[in-house]
């Protein structure tokens, strides 16, 4: 077809369209009068206009995120100050320094009720910290049995009981393991408190056993050959180990049994040597099995240590 | 280079927010555990709050349900008192420390367990680590009238 008529200069090579940049013609002579070579063209600056434009867009909102953030942190940095300031003005109030009033506002009756409402919950959550607490539902009551040992508290374990027409468990989150139903079955009906304490002494009982065995695990595993051998109540704890950190040649094995349930020491202890152990080590099993018995297994651990750095 | 920028604010952001967490929690705390109402205050309060509203509620919580939360909370912890044997007569507590991992509290109770009364004093630690907080106390004093029995005062020092 016919050539699209372009003008140009009659001596050098000129665009009909000024290229974005202002860069210098770098076409063909012979492309610039071409309809691919003028629509390419046109394509390419198109191209660089809109990379332009995303490139200023993306300039834009990176500037406009930053001013954001800039007054965000303002903001927050003037909210800090005046709680800050509220803190001071309140610890003032309450050291009796002249001139300044603790409590200027009149509390408003809602607040009263606030205040009430949060010191009652308080006082509940103290009944969790002597062992039994407890929410009335509906139909009966969910009490609440938290465990501790040494001061630690450790797990707490839920019991819904339902009253009505006679009082049963309904749902429990305590181990299968623990005796429940005998419990149950010996104390429910006629003395819940009984039942809730023996197994209150079940669960603390349980509990000590099994972080001392942890405990153990956890501080003394240098100690220990193999593996601890445990069971689910942690009521019956079988392994070796080595009298000092120093000596491994001649690990003891030991096996305790928990025969009291409600106990968190062990009724029944046998340390024996590996054979072919030198005779003055009978002596120090036998000093082992009896401090297992009246002490607690990762403080017994603790007193081996101790003695041997002396 | 801006990247670094964003970030800078957005940590200072996040430090601030945190410290401002807990800067209401310990107002809240010590306006909380310096405040002392008496029970006929608690129950004048009842009485004007319901007068008050009876023309609509402001706020997040109506009237009623204020005054039914803290019949509930009243009946479960007289209902404890009642089942344990164990009734506070007081309690205060003040907030010694905390940080967003840790707080310790003093505690400060006094009471009868079934006819023996006692005062007791003691500091909790609690203590948020990955998956749940643990609590320790540490520091208890116990002070018994147990001039009689000297079965319990061997148990009050063990």
């Amino acid at each position: 077809g016919r050539a699209l008529a372009v003008p140009t200069d009659r001596g050098g090579l000129t665009s009909a369209f000024p290229l974005a940049g202002g860069s210098p013609g770098k076409m063909e002579e012979g492309k610039a009068c071409s309809p691919d070579g003028v629509l390419a063209h046109l394509e390419m600056l198109e191209a660089r206009a809109h990379e332009a434009a995303v490139k200023q867009e993306e300039v834009e909102q990176q500037e406009q995120k930053l001013a954001r953030l800039k007054a965000r942190v303002q903001e927050l940095r003037v909210q800090r100050d005046e709680l800050q300031a509220k803190v001071d003005l309140q610890e003032k109030g309450q050291l009796g320094k002249e001139g300044v009033v603790s409590n200027p506002v009149q509390p408003s009756a809602r607040d009263v009720l606030e205040w009430k409402i949060k010191s009652i919950k308080a006082t509940l959550q103290i009944f969790y910290l002597t062992g039994i607490s407890g929410k009335l539902t509906k139909r009966g009551v969910c009490f609440c049995i938290s465990t501790a040992y040494e001061g630690t508290y450790l797990d707490s374990y839920y019991l819904e009981l339902l009253t009505k027409p006679e009082v049963r468990i309904h749902r429990h989150s305590v181990p299968i393991f623990i005796p429940l139903e005998q419990m149950a079955k010996n104390y429910l009906q006629t003395d819940i408190r009984s039942f809730l304490s023996v197994l209150s002494d079940h669960l603390n009982a349980y509990v000590g056993r099994r972080y001392q065995a942890d405990q153990l695990q956890e501080h003394f595993s240098e100690q220990i050959e193999g593996t601890l051998q445990r069971n689910s109540l942690c009521n019956l704890l079988v392994f070796n180990y080595n009298v000092s950190k120093k000596s491994k040649s001649f690990p003891f094995n030991v096996r305790l049994l928990y025969g009291d349930l409600c106990c968190s020491l062990p009724t029944e202890v046998i340390v024996s040597c590996t054979p072919g152990s030198p005779t003055s080590l009978a002596e120090t099993a036998a000093a082992h099995s009896d401090l297992f018995r009246r002490v607690a297994l990762h403080k017994a651990f603790l007193s081996f240590s101790s003695a041997e750095e002396n | 280079m801006d990247n670094s920028i964003c970030q800078g604010y957005e940590d200072e952001i996040q430090s601030l927010e945190e410290e401002i967490k807990l800067l209401a929690e310990k107002y809240e705390d010590r306006q909380q555990e310096s405040t002392f109402y008496s029970d006929e205050e608690i129950l004048m309060s009842i009485k004007s709050f319901q007068r008050e509203s009876q023309g609509g509620s402001k706020g997040c919580d109506s009237p009623s349900d204020l005054k039914a939360q803290l019949e509930s909370l009243e009946t479960d912890l007289s209902f404890l008192m009642k089942f344990t044997g164990i009734q506070f007569t007081s309690h205060s507590k003040k907030t010694l420390e905390k940080t967003r991992n840790r707080a310790v509290q003093k505690h400060r109770l006094s009471g009868n367990c079934h006819s023996l009364s006692f005062q007791l004093e003691f500091r909790l630690l609690e203590m948020q680590n990955k998956e749940n907080v643990s609590a320790v106390v540490t520091d208890l004093s116990i002070i018994m009238e147990s001039g009689e029995s000297s079965d319990v005062s061997k148990f009050v020092s063990r």
